[in-house]
């Protein structure tokens, strides 16, 4: 529920925020929510299965490191253009975003 | 396996190469080398020959559709390669983390060809955004190329998001992520599984640049530098198509009959919008992503049918599509003016290239005795085999004769209008050589499409 | 009513398998959702709103500002920030290797031993790419 409600915030955050830096970190937040709801899922199985299958479940868990460090690799590629932004235009609001539109 | 395993080892080769070899030339040369090994290595994995033997059970499934498309995909990257590879240099100065980074993508497209755990599904979707952000952002002085970068890694990452809460609400209704026990066959699916199929659903047509999830594509595709939006608006978004093909059609196939209409609206949705708005474009470049919209569209019919047809199909397009776009961008980074004015009296100066870029767009354009017109037979039979949605079908012909419009905006502009068609830099004669080829390639898959599809049964 | 509430959900509750008992769980996200969506709308239209120039300006004892408060980094702490990061955070993966060092014997070991030989690969190429000099 605390992950949905994260989640949540963290949809709302990316459309409503107009600061790049923000919206990155809101989605950061949809990822860790899914982490949170992976590992609660996790649990719920090894519950389940415990009688047959002492490992049930594990494979959720061993989902959230992956996601872990697949948004670290986000984040620093993310970050960099980022700076590389405020580098050119001094600014990180996306309003500044429009230059392709014709 | 072996091109999975190839290609990584490629991607850190060229990573060394950039402070190990000093002329681009010799960075370029082992770039092919390399490609043309990753291909012959698929190949030979095709016809039985592993050269590594590493457990991959419920991980990845190595089937003749996986390998079948990747071997297209490598034989594509191979002449974009043959084609484009110099233009690179021109982007900026880390000549060999590009070719690096391209080869980690091509890993990527491996695994998302041939996932059987939704685990390496996201793993192959993240391989393959993550360097196409970078690449996308590679021109770093250019204001364009930094916004479409960072439009798409916004974009791109809260579609991953979605795609994650998807992938979790499955785990929740199943307790595995392998895709063959996902959802079985004849069960009620709960209210989890539907909402996360859902969920998926909308992350892939993100990825895929289906409407209404379509609102970046135009913008990247114009901001990036044009070399690498030839290799994304092709082989990326090919391997895309397959991954989303490979999850409907294995994990969630009984549920085929709820799914099928969501499928139906979103690719008429896409269809109109990339057909209508593409008549309206000034830029070539900018036209020619919203063609690769509207040619999602066609693709998504495939997805649509879900039957021999339709895989027979999707294979012949993602060939002839991305043979096509690869010319025509090949064609395009030569001019100095993306506009149709630029192309004005292009045929009386360079009357070969204009006769191919022809061939090209005729192609997309889907004239009969080209790929093109095959590739979309096919999808029309497959959904009308399919049965049930004939409007859908109408539709997309009729979707197919505004196309037409526009990519004769162009010929028209070549042959029949008075210019001098300014051309940046000069056309080497190996260059023709291989555009000639690719040319050849189209007729002859427009003539007998057999001579691919064989390969995929033998 | 209450009773036949009562009695529905202590069946969903304890048959954990069903569509129905997610039922709950549906309920409690619409209501976090129209929570959110009514605390984001309330909040707009209750708080005080002062469409002046004069709040965009910063306060400092009625003397205009000027200049830029932030001053710019130097790249360098940026790159190597992020490298830690990187670093920081693949070490994650040995976490479940050491947990199971034992069962997994000498093939896991091999794995991990690929693993961090692609990671050394990583470190030299931000060597000799000259990321981590510190003067220049």
């Amino acid at each position: 529920m605390l992950s949905m409600a994260l989640f949540t915030i963290g949809i709302v955050g990316v459309l409503t925020r107009r600061n790049a830096i923000i919206i990155f970190m809101c989605i950061e937040l949809m990822l860790n929510a899914v982490n949170l709801l992976l590992v609660a899922f996790s649990k719920m199985h090894h519950l389940q299965l415990l009688s047959t299958n002492a490992a049930a479940g594990s494979e959720g868990q061993l989902f959230v490191f992956f996601i872990m460090v697949v948004a670290a690799a986000e984040v620093a590629v993310g970050l960099a253009i980022i700076v590389m932004m405020y580098r050119n235009i001094h600014s990180v609001d996306i309003n500044f975003l429009n230059r392709l539109k014709n | 396996m072996n091109a999975l395993l190839i290609s990584a080892v490629m991607g850190v080769l060229m990573m060394f190469s950039s402070f190990m070899l000093k002329s681009k030339s010799a960075v370029r040369n082992v770039a092919l080398a390399g490609m043309f090994l990753i291909l012959v290595a698929n190949i030979l994995d095709t016809y039985g020959w592993h050269l590594f033997n590493i457990p991959t059970e419920g991980m990845m499934h190595f089937d003749r559709f996986s390998l079948f498309f990747n071997s297209i995909a490598f034989a594509c990257t191979f002449i974009f390669f043959l084609l484009s590879a110099r233009d690179m240099e021109k982007v900026g100065i880390n000549y060999a983390e590009y070719f690096s980074l391209i080869f980690f993508i091509l890993c990527g497209i491996v695994l998302v060809a041939s996932f059987q755990s939704l685990l390496i599904l996201f793993l192959g979707i993240e391989i393959i955004s993550i360097p196409l952000y970078i690449l996308t952002g590679s021109d770093k002085r250019n204001l364009k190329s930094n916004e479409a970068s960072l439009k798409y890694f916004l974009l791109g990452s809260f579609s991953t998001g979605i795609m994650l809460m998807g992938i979790t609400l499955l785990y929740g209704h199943a307790g595995s992520f392998d895709i063959t026990v996902l959802i079985k066959a004849g069960e009620k699916p709960s209210s989890l599984a539907i909402a996360g199929l859902l969920m998926l659903l909308f992350a892939m047509a993100f990825k895929v640049s289906a409407a209404p999830f379509h609102f970046w594509t135009p913008d990247v595709y114009d901001g990036a530098p044009t070399v690498f939006t030839s290799f994304m608006a092709t082989i990326v978004k090919a391997a895309a198509f397959i991954g989303f093909m490979r999850l409907f059609s294995t994990a969630f196939y009984s549920l085929h009959d709820q799914w099928q209409m969501v499928i139906a609206i979103i690719t008429a949705l896409t269809l109109l919008i990339g057909n209508i708005t593409a008549v309206f474009q000034q830029s070539i470049k900018r036209m020619l992503a919203y063609s690769s919209i509207s040619q999602a569209g066609f693709m998504m019919l495939a997805l649509f049918a879900l039957n021999g047809t339709a895989t027979e199909g999707l294979f012949l397009y993602v060939a002839a599509y991305s043979l096509a776009t690869i010319g025509v961008f090949a064609v395009l980074i030569k001019m100095k003016d993306y506009t149709f004015e630029g192309f004005n009296g292009f045929a009386r100066h360079h009357p070969f290239l204009a006769a191919v870029n022809t061939v090209f767009l005729l192609s997309l354009a889907g004239i009969p005795l080209t790929a093109g017109f095959l590739a979309k037979f096919y999808m029309l039979k497959a959904a009308v085999e399919a049965g049930g949605f004939l409007w859908l079908v109408i539709f997309a012909v009729l979707m197919a004769a505004v196309s037409v419009y526009y990519y004769f905006r162009v010929i028209q502009a070549m042959y029949f209008k008075e210019g001098d068609a300014p051309v940046s830099m000069e056309v080497s004669r190996p260059f023709q050589w291989v555009l000639g080829v690719l040319a050849f390639l189209i007729i002859l898959l427009g003539v007998f499409p057999n001579a691919l599809l064989y390969w995929f049964y033998f | 009513m209450y009773n036949f509430l009562q009695i529905r959900l202590s069946a969903f509750l304890l048959d954990v398998n069903t569509v129905g008992s997610y039922i709950p769980v549906a309920l409690q996200v619409l209501i976090v959702v129209g929570l959110i969506g009514f605390l984001l709308w309330a909040t707009h239209m209750l708080g005080p709103k002062r469409k002046t120039s004069d709040k965009l300006e910063v306060f400092s004892s009625g003397i205009g500002s000027h200049g830029e408060a932030r001053q710019p980094m130097a790249i360098k702490y940026f790159l190597v920030a992020i490298l830690f990061v990187l670093f920081d955070v693949e070490v994650i993966f040995f976490y479940p290797y050491a947990v199971n060092i034992k069962g997994l014997g000498w093939h896991g070991f091999y794995a991990v031993l690929m693993f961090v030989g692609f990671f050394l690969c990583g470190f030299i190429y931000i060597l000799k790419k000259g990321a981590l000099k510190w003067e220049d």
